[in-house]
């Protein structure tokens, strides 16, 4: 996804009233990270379970958030998102950088990758693919789940390689 | 001083305080001396206590925010002291129960007697208080109003047999109530 959509994602979820933007850097994501820096509505922090701990504590005080991570840290995180947040159901929007999405990405992100689709899934988690043509759609799908208590994924694959 | 008592004591000063508890026999505790809708009671995600409790303490600056946590639950998500430390949240005190071991799961040790919490805490610029005994862990309590947080209070109690209830709420009214509640 190229760099002038990723950094309208973030505006427009800003001017849609989240206020919270948490999670742990991913390259795939970065124009959007960025964004979020100059906006001073991103908070970095040590680990995804970390962040979604912070991010269900701002809902919880109902104040809507964004968590962005990478899909190995979404792996990392799974036992949080079962038995905190889809188990209290918590509406959370996760933003997903999917590595390994290309078959010729870095080795340690081929299995990980591979099994992206089949984790969401097995989850249960709805989610949706951004591309440049349709995210703003599935963005606001991803809103109207959130009014509904349901927590979404959203994914932007990582289609360069460097 | 057992944990169960240890958290009555700190229940007494913190009836109108929202409080986050960590999930295991800690939830419990709280559930059996002290329920109310501003709780939040974890029954999974362990580690997470202090996260959660940062993200209400971050976007409810008026109020004052407890986390009821244990040495096992801090340990798996040490990071948190180290965000807690750097955001600086005035309004949150964090109440590490300490009993060296992982009393949930039957027992087992945790390092928690092979290195020191409180120092980790003071290193991660926390107010820190290391507490043994009831009439210590009152005082402490009494003067943490007029002081600034982020406030660690590293409270030492031993191992017992007693246990209290299983927390019988669904998670979904533990939420709704919740976020009811502190709005």
């Amino acid at each position: 996804m190229n760099e002038k959509i990723q950094r309208k994602i973030f505006q427009y979820f800003k001017k849609n009233r989240i206020e919270n933007f948490i999670g742990v850097p991913d390259s795939t994501l970065k124009h959007f990270i960025d964004e979020g820096l100059k906006s001073k509505k991103i908070l970095i922090v040590n680990r995804e379970e970390e962040a979604i701990g912070i991010g269900a504590g701002m809902i919880l005080a109902g104040s809507s958030t964004i968590m962005f991570m990478q899909n190995a840290g979404f792996a990392n995180s799974i036992s949080t998102i079962t038995s905190l947040i889809q188990l209290y159901q918590i509406p959370m929007i996760f933003l997903i950088g999917w590595r390994g999405y290309l078959k010729n990405d870095a080795p340690e992100h081929e299995k990980i990758g591979q099994i992206q689709p089949k984790l969401l899934k097995n989850l249960n988690l709805e989610n949706k693919i951004l591309t440049d043509k349709t995210w703003e759609k599935d963005c606001k799908w991803a809103l109207s789940k959130m009014k509904k208590n349901i927590p979404v994924a959203l994914v932007i694959r990582r289609e360069f390689l460097d | 001083m057992i944990r169960k008592d240890a958290v009555e004591v700190v229940c007494k000063y913190a009836k109108n305080d929202v409080i986050v508890s960590a999930n295991g026999f800690i939830s419990r505790d709280l559930h059996s001396s002290l329920e109310k809708n501003t709780n939040f009671y974890m029954i999974g995600s362990m580690g997470l206590a202090s996260s959660i409790g940062l993200g209400i303490a971050l976007k409810k600056p008026k109020k004052r925010i407890f986390v009821f946590d244990g040495d096992g639950n801090i340990l798996m998500n040490l990071g948190s002291l180290v965000t807690i430390g750097s955001l600086q949240p005035k309004n949150l005190i964090h109440i590490i129960f300490d009993n060296k071991i992982h009393e949930s799961t039957g027992g087992q040790p945790t390092f928690a007697d092979k290195i020191s919490i409180s120092k980790i805490a003071k290193a991660t610029n926390y107010t820190v208080f290391s507490v043994k005994t009831k009439k210590i862990l009152e005082n402490v309590l009494k003067k943490s109003h007029r002081l600034n947080g982020p406030i660690l209070i590293h409270v030492l109690v031993t191992k017992s047999k007693e246990r209290s209830s299983r927390v019988e709420i669904s998670p979904k009214k533990i939420k709704d109530r919740f976020m009811n509640a502190i709005k």
